[in-house]
This record gives C-alpha cells, sequence and structure tokens, in this order.
C-alpha cells in the first residue's frame, strides 16, 4: 500500500519490518531518480521526494515494482550482547513490572534476559534501537506520566518492545535496569551500536 | 571571531538542512527550525545555503564582532547596533569592536549568518547543534556567554531581499490516516511550543487511536490521544505512532516555526499539486536579491560604535 505523505512524501506501508528494512535496502543500493531520502519504521518506509522535481505518481510506480522485488528478507545482523545491572537503582520501575506481570522481580528478569530480541528499526532518538518482541507476559503498559529524565543506558520495556535509552532522555518505558554499554558516539562509524537484524541478548550482572 | 555577550533564552549553532540521511540510525534531521529565513539569511552574505549561522529564540541576545564582517538578520526577530535599528533582509557591515543586539520581533526565531559561516567542523555530515543529544555545532550545546566563535573567510558581494514571502493562511495537505478528520480552521498555539514541535490548543478532534510507528517527515501534523494536533518541527524525533491526518507543505512550515504560545494560526487545506507550486514559488522568491555596495571605513554606513 502506497500512501501520499505530505506533497513531498510517500509512505509505503509494508506489513513487517523484515520487508521495511528490505526496500529500504534495496532503495539505497540502487537509488530512484527523485528519491531524496528512505526512513524506515516498524512496519512501513517513508518515501521523501524532490517535490520540485519528479513526479510522485512516476516514482510510486517505480516503488510498486521494487516492492514486487522485495522479499521478506530481514536482515542478517551480529549477536550483541548487553550486560544488565537490574532492579534497585538503576531499575526503578522493575517493582511494578513484576506486580503488573504477576511475577516475581527474579522471574522478570529470568524472562527479559533469556528472550533472544532483534532490533527491529532505530527511531525516537539517536541509536535508540526498538527491540522485540518480548513475550507475552512481560508486556505492560507505557507510565501514565512520562519522566522528565531517563538516565543513559536504562533498560526499558513498554507493550512489546524492549530498548535502551541512548542519552539521558525524557521517557514513558518502564525502566528495569541499566547498562554501560554506549548505544551512541558520533565520532564512530557507524555512530549506533545496533543495527536491524542483530540480535540481542541482556544478561544480568550480579553484584 | 565572535563573542557571545548575552545568550537569551536559547541560541544554537544551526545549518539549513541539519542531518537528512541519518535517521535510519534514530538521528533526527534537526537544523534551522525556520529553514527558509536561514537560507536568505546566508544568501544575504553571500554563503552556501547550509553554512552554519546563529537560530536565535525570542528575545535579548548580544554579540561582539573582533573583527570586521557583513551579517545578515531574517526570520522573526530584529537587530540593533548602538541603538539604531538594523534593516531586515539586507547584508548590513559590522566594524571591529561593534556589538550587535537581537531582540524580539515578529516570530519567534531569528536568523543571524555572517559573511564566511560560522567554522565549526561537521558531524554526520551537518555544522547544525543537536541540542538534545549534545554533539554538533558548538561543543554539541546552547550558546554562553563568552563563547568564542571562529567565522571563515568570504569576498562575497553583499546584497539585499527584494522579494516577497506568503502571509496568507498555513496551507495543509493530506496526510496518511483519518481522510474524514478536517483541521482547517482556526488554531491557538499552545504553550508546548519548540524546536520539536507546536501543539495546537482552541478545539480538540477525536481520540484517532495510535498506528504502528512510522518516520515522519517534516510538517505531519500528528494527532496524541488527547486530540490537540502537533506540529511537527526540525527536531521532531525520526519516527512517531500517532495518526497524521493532515501536513503543513514544505513553504509553510518555516512560518509555523515562527509561531509562540497563544497565538493564533489559520489552516487551509489544498492539493498536492498548489502544495508544490507554493515549494517552487518560495525557493523563486529566496533569489530575489540584488547587490549592495559594501562601504568603505570612511563611510557612514557602518553600523555600531567601538563600545
Amino acid at each position: 500500500m502506497i500512501r501520499p505523505f505530505g506533497e513531498s512524501a510517500l509512505l509505503v506501508e509494508l506489513g513487517s519490518p523484515g520487508r521495511a528494512q528490505a526496500l529500504a535496502a534495496n532503495i539505497r543500493n540502487d537509488t530512484i531518480p527523485g528519491v531524496v531520502a528512505v526512513v524506515p519504521g516498524l512496519e512501513s518506509l517513508l518515501v521523501e521526494l524532490d517535490a520540485r522535481g519528479m513526479e510522485a505518481d512516476l516514482v510510486a510506480r517505480v516503488l510498486q515494482e521494487r516492492l514486487e522485488q522485495t522479499a521478506e528478507a530481514a536482515p542478517v545482523g551480529r549477536q550483541r550482547r548487553i550486560p544488565v545491572t537490574y532492579g534497585g537503582e538503576h531499575g526503578p520501575d522493575l517493582v511494578d513490572v513484576a506486580e503488573l506481570c504477576g511475577l516475581s522481580e527474579d522471574e522478570v528478569i529470568e524472562r527479559h534476559a533469556g528472550s533472544e530480541l532483534r532490533v527491529l528499526f532505530l527511531g525516537f532518538a539517536p541509536g535508540f534501537a526498538y527491540l522485540g518482541e518480548l513475550p507475552e507476559e512481560l508486556r505492560v503498559p507505557r507510565l501514565a506520566t512520562p519522566r522528565t529524565h531517563t538516565p543513559a543506558g536504562s533498560v526499558a520495556i513498554a507493550d512489546s518492545m524492549s530498548g535502551i535509552y541512548p542519552a539521558d532522555l525524557p521517557g514513558g518505558w518502564r525502566v528495569i535496569g541499566r547498562t554501560s554499554v554506549v548505544l551512541f558516539d558520533p565520532r564512530l562509524d557507524p555512530p549506533a551500536h545496533l543495527a536491524p537484524g542483530d540480535t540481542v541478548r541482556f544478561e544480568p550482572i550480579r553484584e | 571571531m565572535i563573542e557571545v555577550l548575552v545568550p537569551g533564552p536559547l541560541t544554537s549553532v544551526q545549518d539549513a538542512f541539519g542531518r537528512p540521511a541519518w535517521r535510519h540510525m534514530g538521528v533526527p534531521v534537526g537544523g534551522a527550525a525556520d529553514a527558509w529565513s536561514a537560507r536568505l539569511a546566508n544568501r544575504l552574505v553571500g554563503n552556501a545555503d547550509d553554512d552554519a549561522l546563529l537560530e536565535i529564540t525570542l528575545s535579548g541576545f548580544a554579540v561582539r564582532f573582533d573583527m570586521t564582517a557583513s551579517a545578515a538578520i531574517t526570520g522573526g526577530m530584529t537587530a540593533s547596533a548602538g541603538g539604531v535599528p538594523l534593516a531586515a533582509n539586507a547584508a548590513f557591515s559590522v566594524r571591529t569592536g561593534s556589538t550587535v543586539r537581537v531582540d524580539r520581533g515578529w516570530g519567534v526565531r531569528g536568523y543571524l549568518a555572517i559573511a564566511g559561516g560560522i567554522a565549526v567542523g561537521p558531524v554526520l555530515g551537518s555544522r547544525a547543534t543537536d541540542l538534545r543529544s549534545g554533539f554538533g555545532g558548538h561543543h554539541g550545546r546552547a550558546l554562553k556567554a563568552g563563547d568564542r566563535l571562529e567565522i571563515g573567510a568570504s569576498t562575497a558581494m553583499p546584497t539585499r531581499w527584494t522579494g516577497s514571502r506568503w502571509d496568507g493562511p498555513i496551507r495543509i495537505v493530506p496526510g496518511p490516516h483519518a481522510p474524514g478528520v478536517s483541521l482547517d480552521g482556526e488554531w491557538t498555539v499552545g504553550p508546548e511550543a519548540d524546536r520539536t514541535g507546536v501543539r495546537l490548543d482552541g478545539r480538540r478532534l477525536a481520540e484517532l487511536g495510535e498506528v504502528p510507528s512510522m518516520g515522519l517527515p517534516l510538517g505531519a501534523i500528528q494527532v496524541p490521544p488527547d486530540g490537540r494536533p502537533i506540529v511537527m518541527l526540525a527536531d521532531r524525533p525520526v519516527t512517531g505512532g500517532y495518526p497524521v491526518p493532515a501536513c503543513v507543505i514544505g513553504a509553510d512550515i518555516g512560518r509555523v516555526a515562527q509561531l509562540r504560545p497563544g497565538d493564533r494560526v489559520t489552516f487551509v487545506s489544498v492539493s498536492v499539486e498548489p502544495a508544490r507550486e507554493a515549494l517552487r514559488q518560495a525557493e523563486e522568491e529566496l533569489a530575489a536579491l540584488e547587490p549592495l555596495e559594501a562601504p568603505r571605513d570612511d563611510e557612514l554606513g557602518w553600523v555600531g560604535s567601538h563600545e
């Protein structure tokens, strides 16, 4: 499904993170005249056009052809291990998460660290990777009132996803632990530690 | 070299285009909130469109020039030197030791360009300051009193702008969601208005639910569950999960970035073709420049006295 998104962009809805990333990679490798940028979302790709140049209809036709060529090709990434100190001052929401899930704190840690999560896409802030999917029993809603300050390295969950705050940021996800891994450094190439397709496993640090 | 004497509420080094190519790593585009005005300021002093300049917010900024330079102020603020107002949208010459003040005007953001551009190194392809993540620009932060900034070399001729800018209602085009929902009519700018976005009050739309997180173009109008629309600006997050029934067109988004809390704003729907035509028009107006002669040192026309 290709929809207009303002006068100089199209939103291509692909239904899965793998296809969204695959179409983004396809366009980056073989550029389409008139397309100036592509931005993958969870299940979609934002395609920005040079509004002064090529007609959107023509780009939409090329995109349709590319869509047909693009298989469900979840990108193959690296395996990343993220050491985490769970609970206490580092994970202020662990107690509430355990209560919401009807589990003990140790069971929450066990299930979070026991899940192999995949980087679905990056968004929200530089280096912030959306990791999915969490097992059903760990799914909790966002905080009713977001925090104005969530420390860098905070490991958090909300709905079906987990994430790590790369910097001190406002945030509404529930923080269950903290890592010292640097998620984003603009001086590095690439600047983000995690990329779509990477698999992530959290490793509890026992103090 | 220039030295910041009074930083005002928020002054930062920005460029017109930010970092559009790094969004797949979560990096927001950023750059000047009113990019059209930033480009105009650069052109007036003979800079490239993407040279670094100062984005000054709201009121009370002062800077001392430690060299002779051509400079220009555009956007919603006014400038003066030695108590004498400086014409907006035209280059002016500044003597060594002069202080230029930038203060309140019709909008919330002013752009001060200096011939040669502010010499900061690019980070991820841009000189813009990412204020939230703390990189780019001048040490990744807003300017403080005492900050000294290098200025590049320039031999360009200064110019004056003779064009015009659309001052009618803000034009919007359909977004990908909620086709039956109209945002046409008058709104009031809410207290939350910054480089990320401008929240609108005055009436509430019906709750539209959530959508899977998707890339957000400049000008997308998100409607969160409280029904108060937010127009997304330069520092918007890369992705968002609220429905977008409409988008502010590219030609008018810079004017939204000039709104302050309490301002009234009117939206009017247009179709895609007039929206593209408006952008072509805005590009043409940007090029409406005529040469100004730089004054010789012994003539009047230099602004500012030695302070």
